[in-house]
């Protein structure tokens, strides 16, 4: 079972913050703004994957799948594997 | 004309008169983006209906598009450069395929089509209509040079029902007017003294005055052209009421080079990130080995997709040296989490990344590797004075280096003044301002005319 939504979007609020290194509000582009790269988006991946305990097989997705707090939340829902 | 059509008629007249100008560019390749267009069209729609084999559908989708790319692009190349294919095809049919033309803006549209199947197949499109895709494929202002637009952005727009908006007019002639004048009055100009310099029947050694001139100028030359062009094709874009990506962020005030990547050409950057860093990296999990070689790799590749030379492919790789550089630093950094980057070390990277483009720039404009080690030379250590150029020419190329060192500033002044005016106040600026600027760019250019020369970035 993948944790709620409510859940993941705590989840997605550290992660996206801590690789960003700073505070990151709700509907705060961090890809298309130039905040993160693309490498920083694996780190975020990393980090999701570890808090929620889900896997998140990133090959099919793209940087901007995690360019705000909504989207990490909508992407980890819909590719999102439960590791238990 | 566009804008008294109905708007029923809108999307027929675009693409007629997109197929018009592509065949004003070249008549014999026009069935070449219609041919792309069915392609992706049919493995699209093959991708969607068959899941079981979409992936073999893409694959064979991307194959035939690289194929098409190899064949027109880089025959000639293969040709010269590897053996087993020079001794295997017949004279007459080698010399018959290098006399075949290169077809206008095949990099960019294969690029985008490339891009296009992947994102059906990971479900971020739905395939829409057959003239949606040809629109899409054929769209007159990107066609030739880009900005490399993804179909999420651009297919929404090409319904062409939008009603008519004054600022459409306003924002649409500021981007064209300003590439008109990049290209005409800068680029072209430069272009005059950079192809003198850099020719390999050009003398010797330059002194070191006339090396350093020649980067700058190339430099400066290939940003005013493709930035230039790249404005021209979002303001005739606008004109339409469709908003392209932008493509440039002034990339020579870069902190790093990352974040030139990030601030040149960025459609390709954003394009090259997506679909084969990105994806690459994920399978790694960003490992440094896999890390670093994919950067040379993808870099090396960047370099051929602007040329079939060993000079492009050189550039690219120059900048995937620099690029592995700033990870290794990055990563020595990461691994020192007490140790805080002075200012004096940010101002260094900022130094040494302009430095390095422009030595780039330098293997990339050379006629040959011999004349770019002559100019690198002259610059770095063999230290020669005098120079071969009148001293207007140093002085136009020095107002420039003050241009672009003030362009953010003027720019946030400009956008200060938009804002202040309002969506639809009629202020100063708008009333007497643009008028202004309008007649002032058209005499410009009307002025620099005479130099015809061709956008760089189009042989590409």
């Amino acid at each position: 079972m993948l944790p709620d939504a409510e859940a993941i979007r705590k989840a997605a609020q550290e992660a996206a913050s801590r690789v960003a290194g700073k505070p990151i509000k709700e509907g705060q582009k961090i890809v298309s703004s130039g905040l993160i790269d693309s490498l920083s988006v694996l780190k975020l991946i990393s980090l999701l994957e570890k808090k929620l305990r889900v896997s998140i097989p990133p090959e099919t997705l793209q940087p901007e799948d995690f360019d705000d707090v909504d989207l990490i939340v909508e992407t980890v829902q819909r590719v999102g594997k439960s590791m238990e | 004309m566009f804008w008294l059509l109905p708007a029923g008629a809108r999307r027929m007249f675009v693409l007629v008169a997109s197929l018009a100008f592509y065949a004003t560019w070249g008549i014999v390749f026009v069935w070449l983006p219609l041919l792309v267009a069915t392609l992706v069209f049919f493995c699209g729609k093959r991708i969607q209906a068959d899941v079981v084999r979409a992936r073999s559908w893409a694959r064979l989708g991307i194959g035939c598009l690289l194929g098409l790319l190899a064949i027109f692009k880089y025959r000639s190349f293969f040709l010269a450069n590897l053996p087993f294919v020079t001794g295997v095809i017949p004279t007459h049919t080698a010399s018959l395929a290098a006399s075949i033309g290169f077809p206008m803006g095949i990099s960019f549209y294969t690029f985008a089509a490339i891009g296009y199947l992947v994102d059906v197949r990971q479900g971020r499109v739905k395939m829409p209509a057959f003239l949606d895709l040809c629109l899409f494929f054929l769209f007159w202002p990107n066609i030739l040079s880009g900005p490399i637009v993804r179909a999420r952005e651009l297919v929404p727009q090409l319904s062409l029902r939008r009603p008519f908006e004054p600022r459409f007019l306003f924002e649409g002639f500021d981007h064209v007017m300003w590439g008109l004048v990049q290209k005409t009055v800068i680029a072209n100009v430069l272009g005059i003294w950079v192809d003198r310099g850099f020719s390999a029947t050009a003398a010797g050694i330059p002194s070191t005055l006339d090396g350093w001139f020649l980067a700058i100028a190339f430099g400066l030359q290939i940003y005013f052209d493709f930035a230039g062009y790249t404005h021209m094709a979002i303001g005739t874009a606008r004109l339409l009421g469709i908003t392209l990506p932008e493509n440039f962020r002034q990339p020579y005030h870069a902190a790093t080079p990352p974040d030139f990547w990030a601030r040149w050409h960025m459609t390709l950057s954003r394009w090259i990130r997506d679909y084969l860093f990105f994806p690459i990296n994920a399978k790694w999990h960003g490992a440094p080995v896999p890390l670093y070689l994919s950067l040379l790799g993808v870099m090396a590749l960047v370099g051929l997709w602007h040329g079939a030379g060993w000079n492009y492919i050189l550039w690219g790789t120059l900048h995937g040296v620099y690029l592995v550089l700033y990870r290794i630093y990055e990563s020595w950094k990461n691994a020192r989490p007490d140790w805080s980057e002075s200012r004096m070390i940010a101002v260094l990277w900022r130094i040494g990344t302009l430095l390095a483009v422009l030595v780039a720039w330098v293997v990339f404009r050379s006629a040959d590797l011999n004349r770019a080690l002559e100019i690198l030379s002259a610059m770095f250590y063999r230290f020669g004075t005098g120079g071969r150029f009148a001293a207007a020419c140093y002085a136009y190329a020095g107002l420039l280096v003050l241009f672009c060192s003030a362009e953010p500033f003027l720019m946030r002044k400009l956008d200060e003044i938009e804002e202040h005016a309002g969506e639809e106040g009629l202020s100063a600026f708008r009333v007497l301002g643009r008028p202004i600027a309008y007649l002032v760019g058209i005499l410009l250019f009307l002025l620099f005319d005479t130099i015809n020369a061709q956008f760089i970035y189009s042989q590409f």
